[in-house]
């Protein structure tokens, strides 16, 4: 077999058993239509596409531009001044770690379209392009920085002669990533209800129906246009690496530059990286001269939960969902890392495995969890089951991928130094592989948390009508605006404690273990 | 204080806080170079010889004492293009052509390349490396690389001379020729040149004067003279002067 064709094989192949599985009705009785099939209903319904197509990436593309500017700008400030990227903190955790499908029915009921698409778009590529741009630009070269700084350059010189440069590349990664993130974004603020147009609009309504080969090809669709979006920046960012790869090895790391500051200085800031965004947000509000019945200012929330004589209720509602939906995440995480953890540790044994498996994950990654969840509900039904099957998806991949790479970094001469004493292929995944991999495990469990309870309330909100999801579905029907409130609040408050605590739990162990962390 | 264009540290110290722990990398250094010396930096690894270059280029901040670079505090002689430096690795950017890189000083500097279009080509031409003003570093040796960043050091027509560990990556044989050139180099332009290294037949070959460094506190222990007369001739490696003196920086290092 010509090799030029063998990359192609195994999607082939997976093309055909899918195709006979549809044929005859194989999977969950008849939910995983033929590809034929999806195709063809893709024909039949094509003249719908153009409308829900263009809104949706109408509200990416401007959220995009708008997110990536703010996201770079937020890079440059922090890798320029790093005591501003501390106060700032807690504000860039929240917007990482907020699920948009929480505060989606809030946008859309404060605003008009297409500022909530452009808003939760945005948000989506903050965060990813905000910390490549800094990573990028303070990994740069000690030594290429020691040379402007010993002919007298300040930080901007370094930024303009070395750091930007070395930044590109870095950047330009964080944007494939924001892509597919924008277009997820867009579409979540369609869930919030209200429009017309839009994927997600057409998705939700479609779900109802029962018509899978529709619900396929929408998917499939908007996996498409999040796919494309990535490939374009794949190819822009080969076209810059091709001449900035380093020439040698760096020796040594970038030494902060911070002087250690006093305990009262070290407590201010972080009291106001925990102000900052409640700052934020009464602010907004206040600019914004939001009717007091629509937005709650952090008192107004306070009164609603504690101080009304309906707040018990509310409270028990509150915990009654949490405790539905928290249970399911931590449990299908767990299941996704350690299945993650394990075949990345395979990939040391068959380096062929990482071949087999990254196509896959850059699908998954790539595939707009909205159109994930409907799929996984058609396949496994309505139960609990698809949370398990949600988070365990959404997790995996991110993991593997983040570990696989990570395990790939390892030198050649440590992995052989345990071999070269007759170590076997046991002792050698202890002694070096299972350590080396720590730093990527922790990386991978930090940035897949917040999705996971993302994926979570999204099949909680389409599917199995219970927990958060529901509960934000529910009080959105109501227009119970306090219980909304409520519970996005609550939700970025139980993301943004998780994703703390492995932070916390990375920095004890790494730093016992002497290991730097890794992004 | 201090000369002209000289080197001077006056009890100057240095710590580092590294995990909690305070190290002291230099404890009350006293260091004079004449304008126009060429004095080496010797001693074991962690001795503080590289600290106490990277604080003369204002890369640290002394805890203690005084240092002046051509008279003016470290910030302002390297801010005002006094100094030229290389490093142990060539650190060129990888993105600069080999022209590019040697002009990056002056991209620093905020000065015009016009004026230095044939001291540009002139210096790579000294180096050796006509015919290669447009290659990317990547496309170059170990040598040649260090080489470009030996011409990069000496673009701004520094008055002093920085060098860590310049040739310290390369192999004997190479190094014997980089040194042969350094000292050609170094007799056109008379620059106050600060040599850290680790090689003895180096520091001997180079300089007028062996700089003895001891660890724990990082601190001088000797300082010997190298009287041998000037241009250097590589049989000088097999002179029984040259390997007297070689002896006895070694004895020095060992506390002799």
């Amino acid at each position: 077999m010509p090799s030029r064709l063998r990359p192609f094989v195994g999607p082939l192949l997976i093309l055909v058993l899918w195709e006979i599985a549809g044929r005859f009705g194989l999977v969950a009785s008849g939910a995983l239509p033929a590809p034929s099939a999806i195709l063809a209903r893709l024909a039949v319904d094509w003249s719908d596409y153009p409308g829900h197509i263009f809104a949706t990436l109408f509200g990416a593309g401007l959220g995009f531009l708008i997110g990536n500017g703010i996201a770079i700008a937020a890079g440059v400030l922090f890798a320029l001044y790093p005591v501003t990227s501390r106060v700032a903190r807690g504000l860039n955790v929240a917007l990482f770690a907020l699920p948009p499908i929480a505060i989606s029915p809030i946008l859309v009921l404060t605003f008009s379209d297409p500022v909530p698409r452009v808003v939760l778009a945005a948000i989506g590529c903050y965060f990813v392009t905000m910390t490549a741009t800094l990573v990028g630009l303070t990994q740069a070269d000690a030594r290429s920085v020691d040379v402007v700084r010993a002919y007298g350059g300040g930080r901007f010189k370094v930024l303009a002669l070395v750091q930007a440069r070395i930044a590109l590349p870095v950047i330009l990664s964080g944007l494939r990533i924001a892509a597919p993130n924008a277009v997820l974004g867009s579409i979540l603020a369609e869930f919030g209800g209200g429009g017309r147009w839009g994927l997600g609009v057409y998705l939700l309504g479609s779900l109802g129906r029962g018509e899978p080969d529709r619900l396929w090809g929408i998917g499939l669709v908007a996996t498409l246009i999040a796919g494309l979006a990535y490939l374009a920046f794949v190819v822009l960012a080969r076209a810059v690496t091709g001449s900035s790869q380093a020439v040698t090895v760096p020796t040594s790391v970038l030494r902060s530059t911070d002087r250690p500051r006093p305990a009262w200085q070290q407590g201010l800031i972080v009291l106001a990286s925990i102000a900052l965004p409640l700052a934020l947000w009464w602010a907004l509000l206040a600019v914004l001269k939001v009717p007091a019945m629509l937005a709650k200012t952090p008192p107004a929330l306070y009164d609603y939960l504690f101080g009304l004589p309906g707040s018990p209720a509310t409270q028990a509602k509150l915990v009654a969902a949490l405790a539905q939906t928290l249970p399911m995440t931590l449990l299908g995480m767990v299941a996704g890392l350690a299945i993650a953890f394990v075949l990345a540790l395979g990939t040391q044994l068959t380096p062929r495995l990482i071949r087999a498996l990254l196509p896959v994950a850059l699908v998954t990654q790539t595939m707009p969890l909205v159109a994930l969840t409907p799929l996984l509900v058609l396949l496994v039904g309505r139960g609990p089951a698809v949370i398990l099957w949600v988070t365990i998806s959404v997790t995996f991949f991110p993991a593997f991928v983040t570990m696989a790479q990570g395990l790939l970094l390892v030198p050649r001469a440590a992995l052989e130094l345990p071999r070269a004493y007759g170590a076997t292929v046991w002792q050698q995944l202890r002694l070096v592989s299972v350590p080396a991999s720590l730093p990527y495990l922790f990386a991978a469990t930090r940035l897949t948390a917040p999705r996971a309870l993302l994926g979570v309330m999204i099949a909680e909100w389409l599917a199995t009508g219970t927990g958060l999801g529901n509960l934000l579905n529910q009080s959105r029907g109501y227009l119970d605006y306090g219980m909304i409130w409520a519970v996005a609040v609550l939700s970025v408050l139980v993301s943004v404690a998780f994703y703390q605590a492995v932070v916390l739990v990375e920095r004890r162990v790494l730093g016992r273990l002497g290991m730097a962390v890794a992004e | 204080m201090g000369d002209p264009a000289g080197i001077s540290l006056r009890r100057v110290s240095k710590s580092f806080e590294a995990r909690g722990k305070l190290t002291e990398a230099l404890r009350e250094v006293n260091l004079a170079c004449a304008p126009g010396s060429f004095t080496a930096l010797i001693g074991p690894s962690g001795c503080g010889k590289s600290t106490i270059l990277r604080l003369a280029l204002g890369l640290e901040t002394a805890s203690g004492g005084e240092i002046a670079v051509a008279g003016k505090p470290p910030a302002e002689a390297t801010g005002g293009g006094i100094t030229g430096v290389a490093f142990q690795d060539a650190a060129l950017l990888p993105w600069r052509s080999v022209e590019a890189n040697v002009a990056l000083p002056l991209d620093v500097l905020g000065r015009d390349r016009k004026p230095y279009r044939d001291k540009i080509a002139e210096l790579i031409e000294l180096v050796g490396l006509a015919g290669y003003e447009h290659a990317l570093p990547a496309e170059l040796s170990g040598g040649m690389r260090q080489r470009v960043a030996i011409a990069r050091a000496l673009v701004t027509r520094p008055e002093v001379l920085f060098l860590d560990e310049p040739f310290g990556a390369l192999d004997q044989i190479l190094r014997r020729q980089m040194n042969i050139e350094l000292q050609r180099i170094w007799m056109e332009s008379r620059a106050t040149t600060l040599l850290v290294t680790h090689g003895i037949d180096e520091a001997v070959f180079l300089a007028d004067r062996v700089v003895v460094m001891a660890s724990r506190p990082g601190r001088i222990t000797r300082v010997i003279d190298i009287d041998l007369p000037r241009p250097r001739r590589p049989e000088l490696f097999n002179d029984p002067a040259f390997h007297r003196l070689e002896a006895e920086i070694a004895g020095a290092l060992d506390g002799h």
